[in-house]
């Protein structure tokens, strides 16, 4: 006996014994998806959301200008979906004017105006919200009102992804609802807790840590979603998750992770698998600067060649396979499969111990008595840190130890604390770390978030003039896209030979939904972001589907 | 004469408990906030600036001596304000509103099984002392006791939810669908999502509790008024149930005491393992995520809990032993 047919029979005993059960639903907008998320958010309100899981409970009560398509094209407007305005033009080159959709409408029943276009642009890019897209959002110069249907863009210069930041940075914000809270209080705003959108999906209710719960906007403007209820279980991890999807107790994990794990929900006769491009990438970062003095060279990775050398004395591909199975590959940069430059003729450092041997050896580290390099009474030692919550990073880690011992180089691998690990790289504290990034569509996003001078996370100190002004052309509007595109190559040969940094891996990701679900589209950026496109036919109903509050 | 003492001994004990709270809370204060890190820490698919998480740190108070945080926090404290929960995005009194029953509902439940499981355990093998029977229990609740509670939690997993499909994997009620069961089909998937965490720490529980029973049993086995029921042609059984077990059973109580430190902290680990939405979890997470006043009023919560279920063992140990009574 199963544990479903067990809680059917008490059910069923209950009913006999004179309860019965509330809000039974037939017919074409029935059904409840309960998804699992390891990601437990804090506030729901867009701008200071700060984890995946508020974004994809978000990304069902909040609609945006236009949405990026299945194509994920990022340049122009070329595939974008209309979703809060119906259409847009070119004023000229460098002024985009969007008209609301007149059928627009908050949920408690106010219209969309153009006045919430223009508060939510001024929100995201106040300082005191730290929004995620408050860089992104820098080249746009003005959002004005033309009318309350009408809003116009003013770009500060021309540039291919200026569509893609207009609409996909902001989720729009209810004016009426949020003007009068002091924007230092956005973080705590009980808005958060209780949101008021314009989506698909209504806000119902939350357990912090537990679960919580939407219902579909029968008036949605854009057409009524055919599931009625949308579920987020908050599990502790990602393992305790794809146990809830494998058993039956949830309907949609997005990301499965390991071989092992999919070899386990492939088994689940009531589960189907869905691959889709991945958004992330993991890496080494090295330190150039010296561990605890940012003035100085590191004495080992301050060396390009030495850096190539460590990178050349790694299998990457046998340690992707040996950590994601065949669901990676290794990338020819730091990015993502999702991203359009992903490109195979990105000269990149090949697998070759005996030319990393040779290198080391020029460069004057010779072996010593233990068999670790030694130069100048240095040993060719360091510290490679990555978070203690991170198996997989460990599992690299040791990979990595393990080979660049064959080497001569010694790594003494470090879990940390998240907290602790961030502290040490602000403050430059670090020789080596493993890090992992979830990226959005864009090229631009992470390369300058990371690789360009100033860029806020650059904890690896890298500085070519050269490529930042490759990077800066490629994102400029001067440039035709496939000039913009070979730009990007170029500048991916420069850092690729720099090598401030080693490109372990870039996975698959895998998702998992529920057979009963029909129409199932993933989106690789934002994984749910068609679910209110779903539906569960009639002859595929289960209890939960039919049952309600 | 007698009731002034109690009261005065019972006076006594609580301001006992309230200081251990106090250094507890103390302590805890001290070492979260000497940890390094700070509760506003980016997400990490989302840099934050760190001007940002200065102007919250200034906010809210953080960046401020140690000792003003402390007398602040404590100012707070005793008008019931236990801050606000910046991992959980609520208010602290919210998020422990909604963790403490989960935890007390598990505890409660793997105490029961604990105290049940190794009081009949403890009595089987003490009726056949030395003999294979005793033995081959022994060994398997020694097996038990050495193993730690988490792996056991992910063993039980596999088996029964992943393998055999009987019982879920997490979670405390089967989402979609409790809110529309009628009571006792309620009941049955509260139960059932009970089971396996329960289980996995009242069973290591009860291995320990097992063989601490044997041994009040057997020791009492052997005192003079068992030989004179024996002698009064008592059958074995009446000698066993009534006369040695209420004997036997005064330890317990101390056992009673001692349980619940171990299985608060034993949910710590199960209620990771079991996605069970407590005090552990929640622990876990404020931990990680530096959050001060959660990580503080879980302690608060926790070591109260533990000092008066001390005191109760110690209280109820005192009402059944006139000994103890007499000698407090």
């Amino acid at each position: 006996m199963t544990f479903r047919t067990f809680a059917t029979t008490c059910a069923a005993l209950g009913l006999a014994l004179g309860c019965s059960s509330r809000g039974a639903c037939r017919g074409d907008y029935c059904g409840t998806l309960v998804f699992v998320n390891a990601n437990n958010p804090k506030t729901l309100l867009p701008p200071v959301i700060d984890n995946t899981g508020a974004r994809d409970i978000d990304e069902q009560i909040f609609l945006k200008l236009a949405d990026i398509g299945m194509s994920e094209n990022t340049t122009g407007d070329a595939g974008f979906v209309p979703e809060l305005a119906d259409r847009w033009e070119w004023d000229d080159p460098r002024t985009l004017v969007f008209h609301l959709d007149p059928r627009a409408r908050w949920q408690d029943g106010v219209p969309v105006t153009a006045n919430d276009v223009s508060f939510s642009f001024d929100a995201y890019r106040d300082p005191a919200l730290g929004a995620a897209a408050q860089g992104a959002l820098a080249r746009i110069a003005s959002v004005t009102v033309r009318d309350s249907a009408t809003v116009v863009f003013r770009f500060r210069e021309r540039y291919p992804t200026a569509f893609y930041d207009a609409v996909y940075q902001m989720w729009i914000l209810p004016s009426h609802l949020l003007a009068q809270v002091p924007r230092t209080d956005w973080l705590t705003a009980p808005f958060g807790q209780h949101p008021v959108g314009d989506g698909p999906y209504r806000f119902v209710s939350w357990t912090p840590g537990q679960s919580l719960e939407l219902a579909a906007d029968s008036t949605f403007f854009l057409g009524r979603p055919h599931i009625r209820r949308l579920i987020w279980r908050f599990v502790s991890g990602a393992a305790a998750g794809v146990d809830q999807v494998v058993t039956g107790q949830a309907d949609a994990i997005d990301f499965l992770g390991s071989p092992q794990n999919i070899a386990l929900a492939r088994k689940a006769p009531q589960l189907t698998l869905y691959p889709y491009r991945g958004s992330n990438y993991v890496y080494v970062e090295l330190n150039l600067r010296a561990n605890g003095d940012t003035a100085t060279p590191h004495p080992i990775f301050g060396d390009r060649d030495v850096r190539r050398a460590l990178t050349m004395a790694l299998d990457r591909a046998g340690m992707a396979t040996s950590v994601f199975g065949p669901y990676a590959k290794v990338p020819p940069g730091p990015m993502p499969q999702l991203w359009s430059i992903w490109d195979s003729t990105i000269r990149t450092i090949p697998y070759d111990t005996a030319g990393a041997t040779r290198l080391l050896s020029a460069r004057g580290w010779r072996p010593g008595p233990d068999g670790i390099r030694v130069k100048d009474g240095q040993r060719l030692s360091f510290e490679v840190i990555f978070p203690s919550t991170s198996a997989l990073r460990q599992q690299y880690a040791r990979l990595m130890q393990a080979e660049w011992k064959t080497v001569g180089v010694d790594a003494q691998i470090q879990p940390l604390d998240q907290n602790l690990l961030l502290d040490r790289l602000q403050a430059g504290r670090y020789d080596a770390v493993i890090q992992g990034f979830g990226a959005d569509p864009t090229p631009a996003s992470g390369i300058l978030q990371h690789w360009v001078r100033g860029a806020p996370d650059r904890y690896s100190h890298y500085q070519n003039d050269d490529f930042d002004r490759l990077v800066t052309l490629a994102n400029s509007g001067s440039v035709t896209t496939a000039q913009a595109a070979a730009d990007w190559r170029s500048a991916m040969d420069i850092l690729n030979a720099d090598a401030p940094g080693i490109w372990l891996a870039a996975p698959d990701n895998v998702a998992a939904v529920s057979s009963r679900i029909a129409g199932v589209k993933i989106r690789p950026d934002s994984w749910w972001s068609q679910v209110w496109t779903w539906r569960i036919p009639a002859d595929r109903l289960i209890d939960r589907d039919r049952a309600g509050r | 004469m007698r009731g002034t003492a109690a009261a005065a001994w019972l006076a006594r004990r609580l301001a006992a408990a309230a200081a251990i709270v106090f250094a507890v809370v103390t302590l805890t204060f001290i070492v979260i906030h000497l940890a390094p890190g700070t509760p506003f820490l980016p997400g990490a698919d989302r840099p934050v600036d760190p001007r940002l998480i200065a102007a919250l740190t200034h906010r809210f108070g953080l960046d401020q001596p140690i000792s003003t945080q402390y007398v602040r926090y404590l100012s707070r404290l005793v008008h019931g304000d236990f801050g606000y929960a910046f991992s959980q995005g609520v208010e602290v009194a919210t998020a422990l509103g909604a963790a403490v029953p989960n935890t007390l509902l598990l505890a409660g439940a793997a105490l029961i099984l604990d105290l049940a499981g190794g009081l009949l355990l403890g009595l089987m093998q003490a009726a056949r002392a030395r003999r294979t029977a005793d033995i081959a229990l022994g060994n398997a609740t020694l097996f038990i006791y050495s193993v730690p509670t988490f792996w056991l939690g992910l063993v039980l997993v596999f088996v029964f939810s992943i393998w055999l499909r009987w019982l879920p994997p997490g979670g405390t009620t089967t989402p979609g669908l409790y809110e529309s069961l009628p009571l006792l089909g309620r009941l049955a998937d509260r139960f059932l999502h009970l089971a396996l965490p329960a289980c996995t720490l009242g069973v290591v529980g009860a291995a320990g509790t097992a063989r601490y029973q044997r041994a009040a049993l057997l020791e009492t086995l052997g005192r003079d008024f068992i030989r004179t029921a024996r002698a009064k042609g008592l059958t074995e059984r009446r000698v066993l149930l009534v006369h040695a077990l209420r004997n036997a059973l005064l330890p317990f109580l101390t056992l009673l005491g001692l349980s619940l430190p171990f299985l608060l902290t034993g949910s710590v680990l199960i209620e990771y393992v079991f996605s069970w939405p407590g005090m552990g979890r929640l622990a876990t997470d404020a931990v990680l995520a530096r959050d001060h006043s959660l990580v503080t009023a879980v302690a608060i919560i926790a070591s109260a809990l533990v000092v008066l279920g001390s005191l109760l063992a110690d209280v109820l140990y005192a009402v059944a032993d006139p000994r103890i009574r007499r000698a407090s």
